[in-house]
């Protein structure tokens, strides 16, 4: 359950860190929760958090567009395909949220 | 421990942090910053437009006097609706950065030679060596001249200002988030807009259109073949057809007079391989058709400007309101006013003058310093310029130019070097000032045949052919542009740079420039064909001229009556090859056709039963094509040097000489012992053109016929050249039909209007869209109109409510 709700804790501080800051807030949100917030599973909790709110944004974005222009830019990325393009940015998305949320969550004493 | 394990945390999360926002080489190629470009809320994803954008309602922009209502149409053309002219350039150049700016920088950095400092050297420097090569032929001297001019007068200084302020109100708007598309792949971001850029844009257009030219290899050819011969293969005059102006003995006026002994004719070799002459395909058409020849009774005009068909597309489509403007067409992003329009009065449209602007003189330099050069007898001094060039993941590259009066020296032991101890001056008529947007500022608001005249007296370069229409019923044509001079022959080769007597003499009085009003025949027409008869009394040469589109128009405008709108878009899209007519029936008379295989069968059939019409299923017309283009360079094998640059003389030239000349020494192979003759290559490029269908064929999986358009697969590419980004499309046409489209070039804009007494009446299309950016609907959302040949009907407003239901939304820019 903890566990859980460190995840939300995370998605919503970082989604309000990207309003208003570059996207490398999300490692500060992840780490400021982790640190606030600790449970045994930090950079898991940091992972899943932010790979579903760069997912699921990418995904709502996508949903809406009126060109498939992230099936061209995965061509260029040589990726080759929109499902493996929204995976990759998930992933890379989720780790920078993971080794946040382990970085916060070491400084703290419990 | 702790603080141990917390700092190897800390050190991979800033590491990771760094590593992903950071662009890499990647094994040649740049890939952008990973992390920063996925992030759905600041990334590429947010260049992903939904179905329904618009922009805000209201908008606050610094530097505006009053409010300023733009309404964008469905095809999302703005209809900017200002209270003053300062506030119409401004309002101008905010929305078209909207949805330009990417490119209008990209394309004046281009101009500039920057492109190193965007994408790095690039391989084998070939980047680095483009952006030399453009500072080393004077575009930016170029455009500071330009610009020098504009600043002098206080109506362009304002309008090139105010289009700058309203760019960078739209820059400094802008966010990592906001960026387009392109900025966040080659991870940089734009930099201010200056009135010099605008200068730069134009100057590059005239690059395009007019810095043609090939008197190193007609040096060449001379020295190769003698004077005989080149008049022989380059005449300067082919009598194929009507000039753009037939005013045979009535010209009416007296000609400037210059000392008239021809230029003394260079004998030498110039060693410098691959130099290219100007892309033929890179053309135009436009005319005008007098009322007495349409149904309506009204004037119809015509403009199709032949480029290349790149994305975001080269023109963008505006209507300019303001207290002293009305006008409608489309702009070059980057420069301030409509270049091809209409208002309430006129309408006007452009094809390039086919005229040699460009001279080369050869310099003698005192010593290897290259600090004094020979002129009349004397040393005079040189002027050195050092090009900084920034070059992205290196050091500033320093490259100096030494400029004499007559221009800049591109070539030297430093560049292009194998010319090892020659030098020549580089003179263009574009390196001079001029004040060509005075020009657009009064055609946009010019009422009739006397403003038209007035604005053009502004124009020197890139010489156009300036076709007009006016609702008071008169039509014309005036080729406008500053011309030398020329005293029979000059200009054809390299110059004696050691005497001033060499030069420019005079050049020709505007109102002598050829020019026609209300002709008898009710139509006035130019597709890059020659200008005037033979009895102009100024010599003219150029590069080549067009020679099958402005017989087919012409042939098609004087055979109608009755002229209709809907005629007119015929005529642009029509396919018709002149060149297929006149060549096709020899080379199948000259054809041996016996002992033919099955696929070398089929061909014939298939070229015996041809229209010369480039449809887009035409099944013989690739067949004719692949003959043409492996015949033609077999017969003229002579021209490919790796030593030395020559030139291919024209298509309607060689054809000529295949009719004429059955035993001319250049259809012998050189690389072969056996003497070739004419109907041996007809034979044998027949036989691998065939084979070069057949094998497409295979390669392509097409097991039926092949279709002209797949065969030819017009491309619309994006000018980064980035495959994904661009679009095939099926279309027909050829450079020498009046559709001019071939596989990289072509019609760039389709206009036609009707100068009705009652209002415009204007259809128009273009290969792409308005939006520059490539995740929304307007990136192409003209092309499939385009390619089928349909129009839109432009939306010519008096003032904002009058849109309708043609509204796809409002925005007003407010002062801030």
């Amino acid at each position: 359950m903890r566990f859980l709700i460190q995840i939300a804790f995370i998605i919503v501080t970082a989604w309000i860190a990207e309003m208003f800051l570059p996207w490398w807030s999300i490692a500060i949100a992840a780490a400021l929760v982790g640190f606030l917030y600790k449970t045994k599973a930090n950079f898991l909790a940091g992972f899943i958090a932010i790979a579903m709110l760069w997912l699921i944004k990418a995904l709502l974005i996508d949903m809406n567009a009126a060109v498939p222009l992230a099936d061209k830019v995965a061509k260029i990325l040589l990726v080759n395909s929109k499902p493996l393009l929204l995976v990759i940015t998930a992933a890379l998305g989720g780790l920078v949220g993971g080794f946040g949320a382990l970085t916060g969550s070491v400084l703290r004493a419990k | 421990m702790k603080i141990v394990k917390f700092l190897i945390s800390l050190l991979i999360t800033v590491l990771l942090i760094w590593a992903l926002n950071k662009s890499w080489v990647v094994g040649g190629s740049r890939i952008p910053p990973l992390g920063k470009f996925l992030d759905p809320f600041h990334g590429f994803w947010q260049n992903i437009e939904s179905k329904n954008h618009t922009l805000p309602v209201k908008l606050e922009i610094p530097g505006l006097k009053e409010p300023v209502t733009i309404v964008f149409d469905s095809i999302m053309i703005p209809h900017v609706f200002a209270q003053n002219d300062e506030d119409l350039y401004l309002a101008q150049g905010y929305v078209t950065a909207l949805h330009r700016l990417w490119q209008m920088e990209f394309q004046t950095h281009a101009a500039a030679g920057r492109i190193s400092e965007l994408i790095g050297a690039g391989k084998d420097d070939a980047v680095l060596n483009y952006d030399r090569g453009q500072r080393r032929l004077g575009m930016v001297f170029a455009a500071e001249n330009a610009f020098k001019r504009m600043e002098g007068d206080p109506l362009a200084n304002m309008v090139a200002n105010k289009y700058a302020d309203g760019i960078n109100a739209y820059i400094q708007s802008l966010s990592y988030k906001d960026l387009p598309l392109e900025y966040k792949l080659m991870d940089y971001a734009p930099e201010e807009w200056t009135p010099l850029k605008s200068a730069l844009l134009l100057r590059s257009m005239a690059q395009t259109l007019n810095m043609g030219d090939k008197d190193m290899q007609m040096t060449n050819a001379l020295a190769l073949f003698g004077k005989e011969m080149v008049d022989l293969l380059y005449p300067d005059l082919e009598p194929m057809g009507d000039p753009i102006v037939d005013r045979t003995n009535r010209w009416g006026f007296e000609p400037l007079k210059i000392e008239d002994t021809p230029p003394a004719l260079p004998a030498e070799l110039i060693a410098i391989s691959g130099l290219t002459t100007p892309d033929p395909t890179i053309g135009s058409n436009n005319w005008a058709v007098s009322g007495s020849k349409t149904k309506t009774g009204a004037p119809i005009l015509c403009n199709d400007p032949h480029l290349n068909i790149t994305l975001p597309s080269i023109w963008y489509a505006i209507q300019l309101h303001s207290p002293s403007a009305n006008v409608m067409g489309v702009s070059l992003p980057g420069a301030p006013g409509v270049i091809i329009g209409f208002n309430d009065s006129i309408a006007w449209g452009v094809t390039n003058a086919q005229r040699d602007l460009v001279d080369w003189y050869k310099i003698k330099f005192e010593n290897n310093q290259k600090e004094k050069y020979e002129l009349d007898g004397v040393w005079k001094e040189t002027k050195k310029v050092v090009e900084k060039i920034t070059v992205r993941d290196r050091e500033i590259y320093y490259d100096t130019v030494v400029y004499t009066h007559w221009g800049p020296v591109p070539y030297d032991e430093n560049y292009r070097a194998e010319n090892n101890r020659k030098h020549y001056a580089f003179r263009w008529i574009a390196h001079d000032e001029s004040e060509e947007l005075m020009t657009f500022y009064k055609l946009n608001r010019a009422k009739n045949h006397g403003d038209y005249m007035k604005a053009l007296d502004h124009y020197s370069s890139p010489a156009q052919n300036f076709v007009f229409a006016s609702v008071t019923g008169d039509i014309a044509m005036r080729i406008q542009g500053k011309f030398p001079v020329r005293r029979k022959g000059e200009g054809k080769f390299m110059l004696d740079g050691s005497k001033s007597a060499s030069g420019p003499q005079a050049y020709i009085p505007f109102d002598q420039n050829v020019m026609d009003k209300n002709p008898e025949r009710g139509f006035v027409s130019s597709a890059n064909q020659y200008p005037a008869d033979a009895t102009y009394p100024y010599y003219i040469n150029a590069v080549s001229y067009e020679a099958y589109r402005n017989r087919r128009i012409n042939n098609i405008l004087r055979a109608s009556s009755a002229v209709t709108v809907t005629d007119m878009m015929k005529l642009q899209n029509d396919n018709y090859s002149i060149k297929a007519e006149e060549v096709l029936p020899f080379l199948l008379d000259h054809l041996d056709a016996t002992g033919f295989n099955d696929v070398e069968k089929l061909g014939y059939e298939a070229l015996k039963a041809w229209d010369y019409v480039y449809h887009a299923d035409s099944e013989s017309a690739p067949y004719f094509e692949a003959w043409w283009t492996n015949l033609f360079p077999l017969i003229w094998d002579e021209m490919r040097s790796d030593e030395v640059s020559l030139s291919y003389p024209t298509a309607w030239n060689t054809i000529n000489l295949m009719k004429t000349k059955p035993d001319l020494e250049f259809y012998d192979i050189k690389s072969t012992p056996e003497k070739e003759t004419l109907t041996g290559l007809i034979r044998a490029s027949f036989s691998t053109g065939v084979n070069e269908v057949q094998q497409w064929k295979k390669d392509k999986g097409v097991s039926d016929k092949a279709k002209w358009a797949d065969f030819k697969d017009t491309y619309i590419e994006h000018l980064t050249r980035t495959e994904a980004l661009g679009f095939h499309v099926q279309h027909g046409g050829h450079a020498n039909a009046v559709n001019a489209a071939s596989r990289k070039h072509g019609p760039s804009w389709r206009m036609i209007v009707s100068v009705e007494k009652d209002g415009p009446k204007a259809f128009a299309t273009y290969p792409g869209g308005q939006s520059g950016n490539p995740g929304s609907v307007h990136y192409s959302s003209m092309l499939n109109y385009w390619s089928t040949g349909k129009y839109f009907n432009l939306l010519f407003l008096q003032k904002p409510e009058d849109a309708g239901n043609k509204v796809n939304f409002t925005t007003t820019l407010n002062p801030k």
